[in-house]
């Protein structure tokens, strides 16, 4: 087929009269059986290089895409012309997935889009044995490269799967971000025989600048004033914590802003609403971390801001490419405080668990093979540390990922190798240098632009003439006492809630009066739990109050319950009983713990702490319970597992409603 | 040419439906080593010059038409088998075994091996234990005196997996801390309860699992018997705990004998209902309950004895029995009667009546193993 012959076929099935150069000159390459990795910015059209060939090819074309939202929105498209086209994902009921997959192999589809993860599941690996397959695409390709901003462990059996394809079978594998080195990586992992496709990454209708300030009020009110004067449009904000995303959201509304809140904490329900909000514009802005915007199909996203540096330009150019692809002008900012580095460099030196804890799994895997959450219970590690540590030890041929009956279990292998630390140092080292280049970045006089392109190795932009450095603006930020007032006032009324609804039980989200660790009132808890400090202060008291309050308004409990200690102690039962005494309910003693327990604070995954809990409590007067709505009181709130057992049995009991109201809520916690 | 990528062309060729072992080897050593092409080349070439330089017929031309066709669905499968730490082996690979393959050659060396675990355990020295499902105490007794001396002796013991003698051997074998190759009568990845029962011993590496068969390929009869081949066939010496008269144990044993194998077989004692003294009349080595050869001495008088009363005039089994005073049934004694070569069977009135050849009344070589 000649370049004519495919554009003629490309007006018939996709309305489109040509391709571009870099287009064709993959396609014809992908017709011919041969691997590429194309490289080429957001909006150059990468996905008509495998739709237009899948089109062409007599099986199927199987897409390994990370992004569930860009997934959906493909096969609607695809669908739409008339290409049978369906998706595969953790969002999908498994039956519906069950059905796709048996059209597959009646060869009833042309396009099959899967995430990564996929290749782990035993459905797909048996029903893919007996579909006809003429092409593989890694979408997002540079998630197969540590050295990228994105490595996924996922995406390893899709690299072992492509060097084991026959070598005249077409791959194709995309990303808009790569350096050379990222690029470099990508194509010796795929294989021999890889062709580099890479355009231009100059992105022009971007404006990019830099407002440095010196503290996160600043950053707070420098926000509002652009949201409420400057910005046109709708956009997104990038915090560099959950916790962050919740208290800019928060404040943007206290100021009268409409902004939302995004983050990976969210159950997929409310994340699919809040991005067909973010296309929809039902907000001026949404305050994200960066797990929002990939994929996304919204093409006008006017700005984007970072209240935090990104670890590196290649994180950062990648974060800012979601916006602004109609090509309209966009504003792209970076609020820069020299101490931002602290977050990115504590991610960075502790991205790995310690040796140690290498040694704790490999050890437990030697005695027999586990799951995961059975590893949790051997180990005591967070899952966060399970999943790294086993990613690293697969990687190094240590253990393997095996199947037993329908649960995957690790298995030490014969002959393993010494764990090799090496490469960690080098990669720890890497990552710095690239915090120091985007460090360089924010405090760089010359074109923003170049700078991002350079890093990516593409030289040839030298002035955009529109980032504030081309047009000699020098941006600060300094933070009036007006300002300030205000901030102290949303700080004062600004309350954390507890995420602990769930579908089978009565519990509702409650509330704390602070977040552990980011204010005094930890402190104050800490003095009195494990310093003989006496009951909690007056002003803990207080502060729980407010919360309850702004949670709860004036709504009526039938009992004040309060979750019993582990090791012997008044201290919440005086507290639950000021609580009930001010608010004028009944406080309950008889919540009782039937089998000891150990401090949840000592199990470091949720597995764990579940185990703990689990039937431990019994309420002394059972039909005392039925029909009752009950305020439950705890000091901390961590990873919820308590508060949610004793959820569990008071809805057993007949409870009707379940609110829990804790003094702090720690910041972090697994699942 | 066994590098991981040539895995998935190694299994579809491997597992080519209905084509003899034979066959597909001799494909092979065709297509790597006589026209020195690569495996990507040979699936490149299309029918026409297929017929033209292979001579195939429309059913093996349409069987790797099929084949090439399935070549990425063998890559996802090969993805899956590596992920899960099994192991592929193909033919012309340094890690397939010496010993299988000088034992069954092209005709049945299975090209491609799956295994977990130890897989130099394929390049040691090695003994097969082998007997019925169903053996008596005192051949269980002798497999574990076997297990416990090739376990002394360093060596490894090749087991088939099946109920009785196979299991004794495998069991005593990991009890004496020795190592073991298991041989599976089924496919690699469905032996998931077999993997955790001796994770720890496969860790260490005292244990290979292997499989020449399809990984998903369920336990049938077929395989269980087509097995036995490869346990004989990995190794170097067979011990024969006990054989019926038919039957895996007694083919494979038979076969053995044919190619000139290592087989020691134990010595029964009196009123044992099985065949071992006629493996033993076919030629194998007697050995006593610990493994040790004893002499053929009851075995040339026995066939003193029939010559003796034979010299005379033609006996039925029944008469000879009572003339010898032989301690077995009659249809055994048939059986055995018809193992020596300087006896024939004829009838007359109905009834069988053995008697002398009569060139046998001067020869005195008692064997030949052409007859066997
Ligand atoms: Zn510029």
């Amino acid at each position: 087929m000649n370049r004519s012959q495919a554009e003629q076929k490309l007006q018939q099935i996709f309305n489109i009269d040509h391709f571009y150069d870099d287009q064709w000159k993959t396609i014809k390459r992908i017709l011919n059986g041969e691997r590429i990795l194309l490289i080429e910015k957001t909006g150059f059209g990468k996905s008509l290089c495998y739709q237009f060939p899948a089109t062409q090819f007599s099986g199927l074309t199987i897409i390994f895409s990370p992004l569930i939202a860009l997934m959906r929105d493909q096969v609607k498209y695809l669908k739409s012309i008339g290409i049978p086209t369906e998706c595969v994902n953790s969002g999908q009921e498994p039956e519906e997935n069950a059905e796709i997959l048996e059209k597959a192999k009646n060869g009833q589809i042309k396009i099959i889009y899967i995430a990564p993860e996929r290749q782990e599941n035993r459905e797909w690996l048996e029903a893919v044995r007996n579909m006809q397959i003429s092409m593989v695409v890694i979408d997002e390709a540079h998630c197969i490269s540590v050295w990228g901003h994105d490595f996924r462990p996922a995406f390893r059996r899709i690299v072992s799967l492509v060097r084991l394809l026959p070598q005249n079978f077409p791959v194709l594998a995309t990303t808009a971000t790569a350096t050379k080195r990222v690029a470099e990586d990508v194509r010796t992992q795929i294989g021999n025989n890889v062709t580099l496709i890479r355009g231009n990454l100059l992105r022009e209708n971007f404006h990019l600048s830099v407002v440095k300030v010196h503290n996160e009020e600043s950053k707070m009110a420098w926000l509002a004033g652009f949201l409420k004067k400057h910005a046109g449009g709708n956009g997104l904000i990038y915090t560099g914590t959950r916790v962050n995303t919740d208290l800019f959201s928060s404040w943007l509304q206290f100021a009268g802003i409409s902004a939302s809140s995004y983050n990976a904490g969210l159950d997929s329900e409310s994340r699919k609403d809040i991005e067909n909000g973010l296309i929809e514009n039902r907000w001026k802005c949404i305050v994200s971390t960066n797990a929002l915007g990939m994929g996304i199909d919204k093409p006008d996203i006017r700005f984007i801001v970072h209240t935090q540096m990104p670890q590196s330009p290649i994180h950062y150019y990648q974060e800012i490419g979601r916006a602004g692809r109609d090509g309209l002008p966009t504003r792209i900012i970076l609020l820069y405080n020299p101490e931002d580095r602290e977050l990115p460099e504590h991610f960075i030196k502790n991205s790995r668990p310690s040796m140690k804890k290498y040694e704790k799994v490999i050890d437990a895997l030697k005695t027999e093979p586990m799951g995961e959450w059975n590893l949790m219970r051997a180990t005591n590690l967070t899952q966060t540390q399970v999943r790294v540590i086993r990613a690293d030890l697969i990687d190094q041929g240590i253990i393997k990922e095996v199947m037993y009956g329908g649960s995957k279990k690790y298995e030490y292998q014969y002959g393993a190798p010494q764990l090799d630390t090496r490469p960690f140092e080098e990669l720890r080292n890497f990552k710095m240098a690239e915090l120091e280049q985007m460090i360089s970045y924010s405090e760089s006089s010359s074109c923003r632009m170049d700078f991002l392109c350079r890093y990516l190795g593409d030289d040839t932009v030298n002035h955009c003439g529109k980032c504030d450095n081309d047009l000699q603006k020098d941006l600060h930020y300094n933070l009036s006492e007006d300002r300030q007032k205000k901030i102290d006032e949303f700080r004062d009324s600004y309350f954390p809630e507890l995420e602990v609804e769930t579908k089978n039980s009565n519990i509702v989200n409650g509330v704390a009066s602070s977040y552990y660790g980011i204010s005094n009132v930890g402190a104050a808890i800490h003095r009195c739990k494990y310093e003989n400090g006496g009951d909690f202060p007056n002003h803990l008291l207080k502060q729980t109050l407010r919360a309850f309050r702004h949670k709860f308004g004036n709504e009526e409990f039938d009992l004040v319950v309060y979750v019993p200690p582990t090791e012997s102690g008044d201290l919440v039962r005086n507290f639950a009983g000021k609580v009930a005494r001010t608010l004028k309910f009944p406080l309950s003693p008889k919540l009782v713990k039937i089998t000891a327990t150990k401090p949840q604070k000592i199990f470091q995954n949720s597995v764990l702490k579940r185990d703990n809990v689990k039937d431990v409590f019994l309420y002394r007067d059972e039909s005392g319970i039925i029909g009752k709505k009950i305020l439950l009181i705890d000091d901390i709130y961590d990873s919820g597992a308590t508060i949610k057992e004793i959820g569990r049995l008071f809805t057993k009991l007949g409870a009707e409603k379940i609110a829990p109201l804790a003094i702090a809520k720690t910041v972090g916690g697994d699942i | 040419m066994s590098d991981i990528q040539q895995y998935a062309y190694w299994m579809a060729l491997a597992h080519l439906p209905k084509w003899r072992t034979e066959k597909i080897n001799r494909l092979i050593v065709e297509i790597l080593h006589e026209l020195n092409m690569s495996f990507y080349d040979f699936f490149e070439m299309d029918q026409k010059s297929w017929s033209e330089e292979f001579h195939f017929n429309s059913k093996e031309l349409n069987d790797l038409d099929i084949a090439k066709t399935e070549l990425p669905n063998y890559s996802f499968l090969v993805e899956d088998l590596l992920n899960q730490g099994f192991e592929l082996i193909p033919i012309d690979a340094d890690d397939y075994s010496p010993t299988l393959k000088n034992n069954l050659k092209l005709k049945y060396a299975p090209p491609l091996l799956y295994t977990k675990g130890n897989k130099s355990l394929l390049k040691e020295s090695s003994i097969a234990i082998v007997g019925s499902r169903n053996a008596s105490d005192i051949s269980l007794e002798f497999t574990k005196k076997i297990a416990q001396n090739t376990v002394k002796s360093f060596q490894v013991v090749v087991s088939g997996f099946a109920k009785g003698v196979d299991r004794t051997a495998l069991e005593e074998t990991l009890t004496a801390n020795g190592r073991s190759i298991i041989v599976l009568p089924q496919g690699i990845m469905t032996f998931a309860g077999g993997f955790k029962k001796y994770y720890s011993r496969i860790i260490e590496g005292d244990v290979l699992v292997l499989s020449a068969y399809h990984p998903k390929a369920p336990w049938s009869v077929g395989l269980a018997m087509g097995r036995n081949t490869y346990i004989y066939g990995l190794a170097d010496k067979i011990y024969v705990a006990e054989s019926d008269v038919k039957g895996g144990t007694w083919s494979g044993v038979a076969d053995g004998l044919r190619k000139n194998r290592e087989i020691y077989v134990r010595k029964p004692n009196p009123g044992e209902n099985n065949a071992n003294d006629l493996l033993i009349l076919k030629g194998a080595t007697p050995v006593n309950i610990n493994g040790d050869i004893v002499q053929r001495e009851e075995l040339e008088n026995f066939e003193e004895q029939v010559k003796n009363v034979l010299s005379s005039k033609p006996l039925t089994a029944k008469e000879i029995k009572d003339q010898i005073h032989i301690d077995i049934d009659t249809r055994k004694l048939s059986s055995m009667l018809s193992e020596l070569t300087f006896v024939v069977k004829e009838k007359d009135d109905g009834k069988n009546r053995y008697r002398l050849k009569n060139s046998e009344l001067i020869q005195t070589n008692l064997f030949d193993s052409r007859d066997i």
